[in-house]
């Protein structure tokens, strides 16, 4: 019998022999890593499905933990990527110039992720976001830039602070710290103050307009094997706060008539659906894949909300299995352009060409990966969206149709563009030496590609777990069977994913028939192509990456950056106030010192007598 | 299930029969309107065998892959596909969004294959081709949500019965703007002029197909006749009442195509970054004022 409590002191505890192992020798601890994390992960399979782990708490002080469905999905989704993950950390630490304490904090970081989880107290699930927040602080500097981090730092702490002052403010109405209570027992003006105050640390979390500047900096320069990590786990905490915020208050706000819904929640869903616009644009724009990756982490965190915004069983469920979809999804794309990086040393694009000649199994996990995140069948995130397609129909939300169908589309665009430039085109002469990753590299690789096909083809029994969730929450479960048939809406749409994948491989067997049947043809270099009669001898000529969508970027080049330009703004204010205050209160002259000391105490026993 | 996966294979074959003789019909009908003969009515199925027969060469596992994907991702759409109001190969099963994004992972297939030649012509149609799904798919889906929303179901054989039911009108009568948004996004989808910029021959020698030949080009013509035939069905189905026999459907299958092919015959070519402004401008303007009209004030002719 696992207990919660054990678990989050066993990760503590294994975190300083990893760090011990690390120092003697970097392979033996992060070896020591992958089964750590690999204990958490099956103990928290084989008891926390039906809620089986034991509650209770002896060791630590002042700690309480109560299990939910909603609180183990999402545990066990970021668990399994934290183990997937650790599989690449032979590979990488080596690199690291504080690569002692990397496995440690990797640990450590899960621990506060398990206590964020299972915690039912609003204090303790501050401290866990604190400990994540702090721990993986210090594990994204090692990668390319330091200024990354404290990016990082800044938006999650803004989010922290804000969702304190809302934890304050529930306290305050209703005395008392416990979630459920808590939330429940907000009214008024108090619920809209938390409600917002939740949702600006979801949005920081999450990365959703207009507090995502983080997200492409963070993402681009943490190390490679952090990035699936950041993309896949770390910003699902922010969906966390959301789902709270979203489903459990109800804002005190009036309702659309026509479209039957709360004020806050259309104005959340319409800056979902701006994130969902602008995460498209820049990551079509974008030529660091990994920054792309990013970028399109904002446009799935946008879908996410809007799902959640729409508060009805149909739109939870898209947006649960979404967060399951992106999750595999974004792993997979983020694990192969950390393989690659690894294989070159880079992560532009326009620098690489043709890794697919050396690197075929790397490639086809991305391309699984880039076809679940676009929500093609017959992977998983075709199902999801398709349910929250269903929910906006449904409702009848025009504008937030536009940018749903639009990032749906638009990401067929950017999720080519690695494919196109980095994988496939000319194998540029550079890279002849490359070889395919190494097998402990590949394991993890296969396991979430066959995850994004399951995903995909037979989501029976995810989407009945799924419904324990939407029950837990107060809804009523949406209507689907066993093998996996979805009927939502009795009627307006029924779908059998498991059809469609099957009449997807009878299609690719009848080509495959037509194909095979057929003259063999004659296998020809990648350099003897048509070029209208010119010689062209250089690989890199012939290569197509640079401003891959360049007509349609020059549309929107001059709008791109305008939300940054926002963001140097506000900085550049902040710091002229940090020197007003400075030349005001830091003064040499010690005469000004004891002024202002006086004036504070004057006001505040003036603040007293009052 | 064996009999109804046959039924759908015997669908797919019936589009690609059905489209190849449509587009060689059209040939001729163009031919006369420049004043010329015109090849015979059969000559696209003589071009297609005769590209199967011939030996080809191939750049790499990936380009022959990618044009087996696609290929399969089309004929697996074109199953689901409904022929009648009473006639499809997976009762219940036709949800609108399958043809989308179903078809969507051939697409993806094709542009896989096309820049695996690593030649840079092909990577540019691509890039133009998606370019221009980016354009058309939001009116047209936009459009489509109105449709859902308005006969509550999104299964094609549902919205053929909706339409045919005493009482309504066909949807082009019923959502007039949107009926008009559904032709522009018809011919965006079929790569008619003038939103024919990915394929552009005198301009990118022919885009993603410049290094096909053989079977493979081959197999790219299969697959170009029968997503023509889902995308032509699809508006029928939506817009123009289904059908409730063989040769209704055939009659409204010819009508919209040579329509849409006569409109294009008289257009010159968008410049790629055009596409997406056109679209984006009127047709989503259309699109949006008609769902609004038709799903909050309840206006439905």
């Amino acid at each position: 019998m696992a207990s919660i409590e054990l678990l989050i002191l066993f990760l503590v505890g294994t975190g300083i022999v990893a760090y011990l192992l690390t120092k003697l020798n970097t392979t033996l601890g992060s070896i020591f890593t992958i089964f750590s994390v690999m204990f958490v992960f099956i103990s928290l399979a084989s008891y926390g499905f039906n809620l089986g782990l034991n509650e209770t708490v002896n060791i630590i002080p002042g700690l309480t933990f109560t299990q939910t469905y909603l609180g183990f999905y999402f545990a066990i989704i970021i668990v399994f990527i934290y183990l997937m993950v650790s599989f690449f950390h032979p590979y990488y630490l080596d690199d690291y110039k504080y690569k002692d304490s990397y496995n440690l904090l990797f640990l450590l970081s899960l621990a506060g992720i398990i206590g964020a989880f299972y915690t039912d107290n609003f204090l303790q699930l501050f401290f866990f976001f604190e400990l994540i927040i702090w721990t993986t602080m210090f594990l994204i500097p090692q990668g390319k830039s330091r200024e990354a981090a404290v990016t990082y730092f800044g938006f999650s702490v803004a989010g922290s602070v804000a969702m304190l002052l809302g934890i304050f403010m529930i306290y305050q109405s209703s005395g008392t710290f416990d979630i459920s209570i808590g939330l429940a027992s907000l009214n008024g003006t108090t619920s809209i103050f938390v409600f917002v105050l939740f949702l600006i640390a979801a949005f920081s979390k999450l990365g959703i307009f207009p507090l995502h500047i983080w997200l492409p900096i963070a993402h681009g320069n943490a190390p490679h094997p952090f990035s699936p990590v950041l993309s896949g786990a770390l910003v699902k905490l922010g969906a966390f706060i959301g789902v709270l915020a979203l489903i459990k208050i109800v804002p005190a706000t009036g309702v659309i008539g026509v479209i039957d819904m709360h004020v806050g929640q259309y104005i959340v869903a319409i800056l979902g659906s701006l994130s969902i616009v602008f995460g498209t644009l820049m990551a079509i724009k974008e030529d660091d894949a990994k920054k792309l990756l990013a970028y399109s982490s904002m446009s799935h965190g946008g879908y996410i909300l809007v799902a959640f915004s729409m508060l009805n069983s149909v739109a939870f469920a898209g947006g649960f299995y979404h967060i399951l979809a992106h999750a595999l999804a974004s792993a997979g794309a983020f694990m192969a352009i950390a393989a690659v990086a690894r294989a070159t040393g880079t992560t532009k694009m326009k620098q690489l060409g043709g890794m697919i000649h050396k690197m075929p199994i790397t490639y086809l996990a991305y391309l699984i990966a880039i076809i679940s995140m676009a929500g093609i069948p017959p992977m998983g995130g075709f199902l999801s969206k398709w349910l929250i397609f269903q929910a906006v129909i449904n409702k009848g939300m025009i504008l937030v149709a536009i940018a749903v169908f639009f990032g749906s589309v638009g990401s067929f665009l950017y999720v080519f563009r690695p494919l196109a430039s980095l994988f496939l085109g000319q194998e540029l002469t550079e890279y002849k030496g490359v070889k395919e990753a190494p097998i402990l590299m590949l394991i993890p690789t296969f396991i979430i590609m066959g995850l994004n096909v399951f995903t995909g083809t037979f989501p029976g029994a995810i989407l009945k777990y799924i419904n324990n969730i939407i029950v837990e929450l107060g809804y009523a479960g949406i209507n689907v069977t066993s093998s996996g048939i979805v009927d939502v809406y009795s009627g307006q749409g029924v779908l059998n994913p498991t059809l469609v994948s099957m009449v997807f491989g009878t299609g690719t067997l009848i080509a495959f028939l037509i194909f095979i049947l057929l003259k063999k043809s004659r296998k020809v270099d990648l350099m003897d192509t048509y070029t209208a009669g010119n010689f062209v001898h250089d690989e890199h000529l012939l290569h197509y990456s640079v401003d891959f969508y360049a007509p349609l970027e020059r549309l929107y080049e001059k709008q791109s950056n305008w939300m940054t330009k926002f963001y140097d703004a506000l900085a550049l204010k902040v710091k002229e106030i940090g020197k007003f205050s400075k030349y005001l209160f830091m003064s040499k002259n010690i005469g000004t010192t004891i002024f202002w000391i006086i004036a504070i105490i004057i006001l505040l026993l003036w603040g007293e007598v009052l | 299930m064996i009999v109804n996966i046959l039924v759908g294979i015997g669908v797919a074959f019936f589009g690609f029969v059905l489209q190849t003789s449509t587009a060689g019909v059209n040939r001729k009908i163009v031919g006369r309107l420049q004043k010329r003969y015109g090849p015979r009515w059969y000559q696209e199925f003589i071009d297609i065998f005769k590209l199967l027969s011939k030996r080809s060469v191939s750049h790499g596992w990936i380009f022959d892959f990618g044009v087996i994907m696609a290929l399969g991702g089309v004929i697996g759409t074109a199953m689901f596909m409904p022929i009648t109001s009473s006639f499809v190969a997976f009762q219940n099963y036709d949800n609108f969004f399958i043809y989308v994004y179903l078809m969507a992972v051939g697409m993806l297939g094709m542009a896989m294959s096309a820049s695996g030649s690593g030649n840079p012509w092909a990577s540019i149609g691509v890039m133009r081709a998606l370019t221009t799904m980016l354009a058309y798919e939001v009116p047209f889906l936009i459009v489509v949500l109105t449709i859902i929303n308005i006969s509550g179901t999104s299964s094609m054989t549902e919205i053929q019965l909706f339409q045919q039911a005493a009482g309504n009108n066909w949807f082009i009568i019923a959502l007039p703007l949107g009926g008009i948004v559904g032709v522009i996004s018809l011919m965006g989808m079929l790569g008619k002029k003038p939103f024919e910029t990915y394929i552009a021959p005198a301009e990118i020698a022919s885009g993603p197909m410049v290094e096909y030949g053989g079977k493979q080009l081959g197999m790219l013509f299969i697959l170009h006749e029968i997503s023509a035939f889902i995308e032509i069905s699809l508006f029928v189905h939506l817009f123009l009442g289904g059908a409730t026999n063989i040769v209704e459907y055939l009659i409204k299958y010819f009508t919209v195509y040579t329509f849409v092919n006569l409109i294009s015959n008289v257009n010159g070519r968008f410049k790629i970054d055009q596409v997406v402004t056109f679209f984006y401008k009127w047709p989503l303007l259309m699109a949006v004022t008609q769902a609004v009209i038709a799903i909050y004030f309840g206006w439905v002719i």
